[in-house]
């Protein structure tokens, strides 16, 4: 990846996810001619312009479609980052974004929520706290023996087990219909997403990923031996204490609003790492870009398949094992 | 799996037990032993009377409650007792049954052998699940259920008459059904397809959850967007619309499942009035979000006629003329149950005597 | 930079090591002798502050170890371990990088100032052609240089080298240790290593420190402190010491 091809193929990398959201906005049941797109765009920023457009278009575009693609933008870009800073920071390419426990913790909130707590609880901040709550449950647990890699990874563990037994507890109360709409929450989908759910998860989704792309070459270090880290120098506990929260943040943000939505957390990062190496200067990055381009086109999948919501797991799992297969024969060593 | 190795041995044992090949009716003359085919095709021998009934089916609770035979109930399902909001009013009796079972996965099967029922009814959708009845517990084991369908749900009364030996009630049942049906059907008959509004069904607590059936809006002259999608999950009914596809659809009437009390309610009439992704369609335009009772387990038949009236009601106020909704519906749970007011009664837990004031 | 031990005591579990008082002078190699389990190790950490030294019985150039920031102590003293087991495999010039995580802030990425930093380390090495080869594709010999390179780019005064020449074949193994004399002459560095291998360590060491059992048998310059009578005693077995040819050869 040097020289100027490299460095095309970069840009290509980090363009596509805003390219691919302007083609996206122009994908869905709801056909709308590509001149009235940009019509509709036009009368958005200045509204005398263009008033034969029908509102409808605007409801569409602006409440249907871009808070949408905006979020899978931002949570493609979120999980794949946090699954790549996990992988690096506990050594292990089986890791995934979720393994401290954020699924089952939020999975276990919304459930709470939907169930016993009502209203007055909604589903998106009670799967917040609780996903974070799992995960300061890990901490906790696994400080007793001094932040050790290993034992953190088996109390997230044991903790998504218990929270996950919760859950079940919590599905067994349940009166069916509440039931349903837990199964529906739990399936993982962008469209439950309203502008008031995104104007506090999307930035912190943003700056959770931001802060994670900016420790990219911290996680090099960290990625040594304890020992190693610290004498050179790196606060090993503070510093992946940091990274822990900040990936925990960007992870709970996107479950909080979109439910789980597997396999792209785990997949891409190792597609990038595949592609230019272990150094997680490029890595972290680059997993940010792919992850909200796949995610981008696994939602226009889900929107334009069928009039009904396929849900988006399904989806990236179908789009990214291929790839995974694919590259597996010709790639690098990258794990040692 | 040993499982289904012994449904399948129980099974073949029923088929051939059935005398002379599939009985599709039951013979009612003399009580020898009589086979009926189930929802899911299965023969099922009948015991010579039932007595001990065991219904883990909603629809059927109510069908034996409304055929008078409501005293054989042995045990009942966790539905009905807990979270149905009509059966405790028209069956007062059920605060005393048991609940056998939370869902079709968690059957005691200890307290069933307890119990002692001579007959068995489940929901059809666990096919494993009622093999291994039929196999651990040596009772006949009937799944039914209408599925959302009228027919179906008439041909089910009928059935579990005979079943209980309450073949007249049955028969009184039956005909007061389709004659209501059929009085409903016909005040809208005239009416031309272009006049018929199209209707959009926010079901089971979500915006997006749809059924891709439901008979009730068909009877009463509406027509319902989602119909022939493919559900979600197959054997079911119930699919998931994207919220462009809504808008695709520009349905007149939107309703809303009010089976949950207000504060139950996930979503809410106002809360669709309010949301601005719909704010170009003319059932929000025209302030035509309404609640309906929608399915409870499939069907109460009393229920599903009041909610079928209703509906008639609001989508041909012209056409149905001055009905009085509520001493309609009091009646027909009267006919059914014997019981006075009880839809005056529900409409205290649901407010649904607000449902179509604007 | 001069390393001054003075009354350090740490114990876990049934082992204590127990060192009244040591001097490490910059510009010498100073090679950390005994048997498996002596402490050799242990007294390693210590003096790097990877295991907890009690206050102020660690000093560089007067000042407690145990008061310095992380960072800074890395800017001071660096301990290589013995083990090298990375997780991903690293070109050697982003392993070499890594050594300069003292400079460079959480949430920067190095300067083009550290870049050229590691280059160097690289040469110094003898590794100069390998900047863009994977870890995986390295020897076990061409692996401990890369490590050395990295605590090079770190840029500490005192080197703390655990073990460095283990599994090495003799010729890596010689390459290693000019490469610790080169540090001490050319760098001017304090060079602490510890050491299996007697001759290597009487050859090339300017001092040597024997461990028993947690404390310090005897230490100094080997032509001063080396004799039959304390190897018996430090190793428990009887050794001879046979000059050649200018060198000394260890039988045992």
């Amino acid at each position: 990846m040097r020289g100027k091809k490299g460095r095309l193929i970069v840009l290509f990398f980090f363009l596509s996810p805003f390219l691919l959201m302007l083609a996206s906005l122009s994908i869905g049941r709801y056909h709308i001619p590509p001149l009235d797109l940009g019509k509709t765009l036009v009368r958005t920023v200045s509204p005398a312009s263009f008033p034969e457009v029908p509102p409808e278009y605007r409801d569409i575009l602006l409440r249907i479609r871009l808070p949408r693609l905006l979020l899978a933008l931002l949570a493609g870009a979120a999980l794949s980052v946090s699954g790549a800073s996990l992988q690096a920071l506990f050594k292990n390419p089986l890791v995934n974004e979720y393994i401290l426990g954020i699924s089952f913790g939020a999975a276990f909130g919304a459930a709470l929520s939907l169930v016993f707590l009502g209203k007055g609880f909604p589903p998106q901040i009670a799967a917040f706290l609780f996903a974070l709550a799992a995960v300061l449950a890990v901490l906790v647990v696994s400080g007793r023996s001094g932040s050790h890699t290993v034992s953190l990874l088996l109390t997230g563990v044991i903790v998504s087990a218990f929270f996950q037994a919760l859950l079940a507890l919590v599905e067994f109360f349940a009166n069916p219909y509440a039931l349903q709409s837990l199964f529906f929450w739990l399936m993982g989908s962008l469209s439950l997403a309203t502008w008031s759910d995104l104007s506090v998860s999307l930035p912190v989704m943003g700056l959770g990923t931001a802060a994670l792309v900016l420790m990219r070459w911290r996680l090099n270090v960290l990625s040594l031996s304890e020992e190693e880290a610290a004498a050179l120098g790196v606060n090993v506990r503070k510093e992946k204490l940091l990274i822990i929260v900040l990936t925990s943040l960007s992870t709970a943000a996107v479950t909080a609003v979109a439910g789980v939505i597997g396999w792209i957390g785990l997949i891409v990062p190792h597609l990038v790492r595949m592609m230019v190496g272990a150094d997680n200067r490029k890595v972290v990055p680059l997993s940010a870009a792919l992850g909200a381009s796949v995610l981008i086109v696994a939602d226009d999948i889900t929107r334009v398949a069928a009039s009904f919501e396929i849900p988006i797991g399904i989806l990236t799992s179908l789009i990214g094992i291929p790839f995974f297969i694919f590259l597996l024969g010709r790639s690098r060593k990258v794990w040692l | 799996m040993v499982l289904t190795l012994r449904s399948a041995a129980a099974g073949a044992a029923l088929v051939l037990m059935s005398a002379a090949g599939p009985a599709t009716a039951l013979q009612i003359a003399g009580r020898e032993a009589r086979a009926v085919r189930d929802s899911l095709g299965r023969s099922v021998t009948l015991p010579e009377r039932a007595e001990r009934v065991l219904s883990l089916q909603p629809e059927i609770t109510r069908i034996v409650a409304a055929l008078g035979a409501g005293d054989r109930l042995v045990g009942v399902d966790y539905f009905i007792l807990n979270h149905d909001h009509l059966f405790p009013i028209v069956f007062p009796g059920a605060r005393d049954l048991p609940a056998i079972s939370h869902t079709s996965e968690d059957i005691n099967f200890e307290m069933v052998l307890r119990l002692d029922p001579d007959i068995i009814f489940v929901s059809p959708t666990e096919l494993q699940m009622v093999d291994a009845l039929q196999g651990k517990l040596k009772r006949p084991v009937v799944a039914m259920a209408s599925m959302g369908s009228f027919d179906r749900l008439v041909e089910e009364i009928l059935l579990v008459g005979g079943i209980l030996g309450r073949e007249a009630r049955a028969a009184e049942l039956a005909s007061d059904f389709e004659a209501r049906l059929a009085a409903i059907r016909g005040s809208v008959s005239e009416i031309p397809v272009e006049k018929k509004p199209r209707v959009y069904l926010s079901f089971w607590g979500a915006l997006t959850r749809t059924p891709v059936a439901y008979e009730p809006v068909d009877a009463a002259g509406g027509v319902n967007c989602a119909r022939g999608m493919l559900p979600a999950n197959l054997g079911t009914i119930a699919t998931v619309a994207q919220a462009e596809q809504i808008l695709v659809w520009r349905p007149d009437v939107i309703l809303v499942q009010g089976s949950y009390p207000p504060k139950e309610r996930a979503i809410t009439t106002e809360g669709i009035l309010r949301d601005k992704r719909f704010g170009s369609l003319p059932a929000v335009r025209n302030g035509k979000v309404f609640y309906t009772f929608g399915f409870w387990y499939w069907w109460d038949p009393a229920l599903v006629l009041v909610e079928t009236l209703y509906l008639a009601r609001l989508f041909h106020p012209e056409a149905t003329g001055a009905v009085d909704l509520e001493k309609e519906a009091n009646a027909i749970f009267k006919k059914y149950y014997g019981v006075d007011g009880a839809y005056t009664a529900l409409c205290r837990t649901l407010e649904c005597g607000a449902w179509d004031e604007r | 930079m001069t390393v001054d031990v003075r009354a350090l005591i740490f114990g876990y579990g049934e082992f204590r090591l127990s060192v009244p008082g040591l001097r490490f002078e910059s510009r010498k190699v100073v090679s950390i002798v005994g048997r498996n389990g002596a402490g050799k190790s242990t007294l390693l950490k210590l003096l790097g502050g990877i295991l907890p030294a009690p206050k102020r019985s660690v000093l560089l150039d007067g000042r407690a170890l145990s008061e310095l920031k992380s960072a800074e102590r890395a800017r001071l003293i660096s301990y290589v371990p013995q083990e090298l087991a990375p997780a991903l495999n690293y070109r050697v010039i982003d392993f070499v990088l890594m050594g300069r995580a003292s400079f460079v802030p959480t949430f920067s990425v190095p300067s083009r100032e550290d870049r050229r930093l590691a280059e160097e380390a690289i040469r110094f090495v003898g590794l100069d052609g390998f900047e863009d080869r994977e870890f995986s594709q390295l020897s076990s010999g061409e692996r401990r240089l890369a490590l050395v390179a990295r605590t090079l780019a770190q840029s500490p005064q005192v080197f703390l080298l655990d073990e460095p020449t283990t599994f090495l074949d003799p010729k890596h193994e010689v390459e290693v240790m000019e490469l610790c004399r080169k540090l001490a002459a050319e760098k001017g560095k304090t060079v602490i290593v510890t050491l299996h291998n007697l001759e290597m360590a009487v050859k090339y060491s300017d001092e040597m420190v024997f461990l028993k059992k947690g404390e310090v048998a005897a230490s100094g310059p080997p032509d001063r402190v080396l004799s039959e009578a304390l190897l018996a005693e430090v190793y428990d077995i009887p050794m001879a010491i046979v000059p050649f040819d200018g060198r000394m050869l260890i039988l045992r």
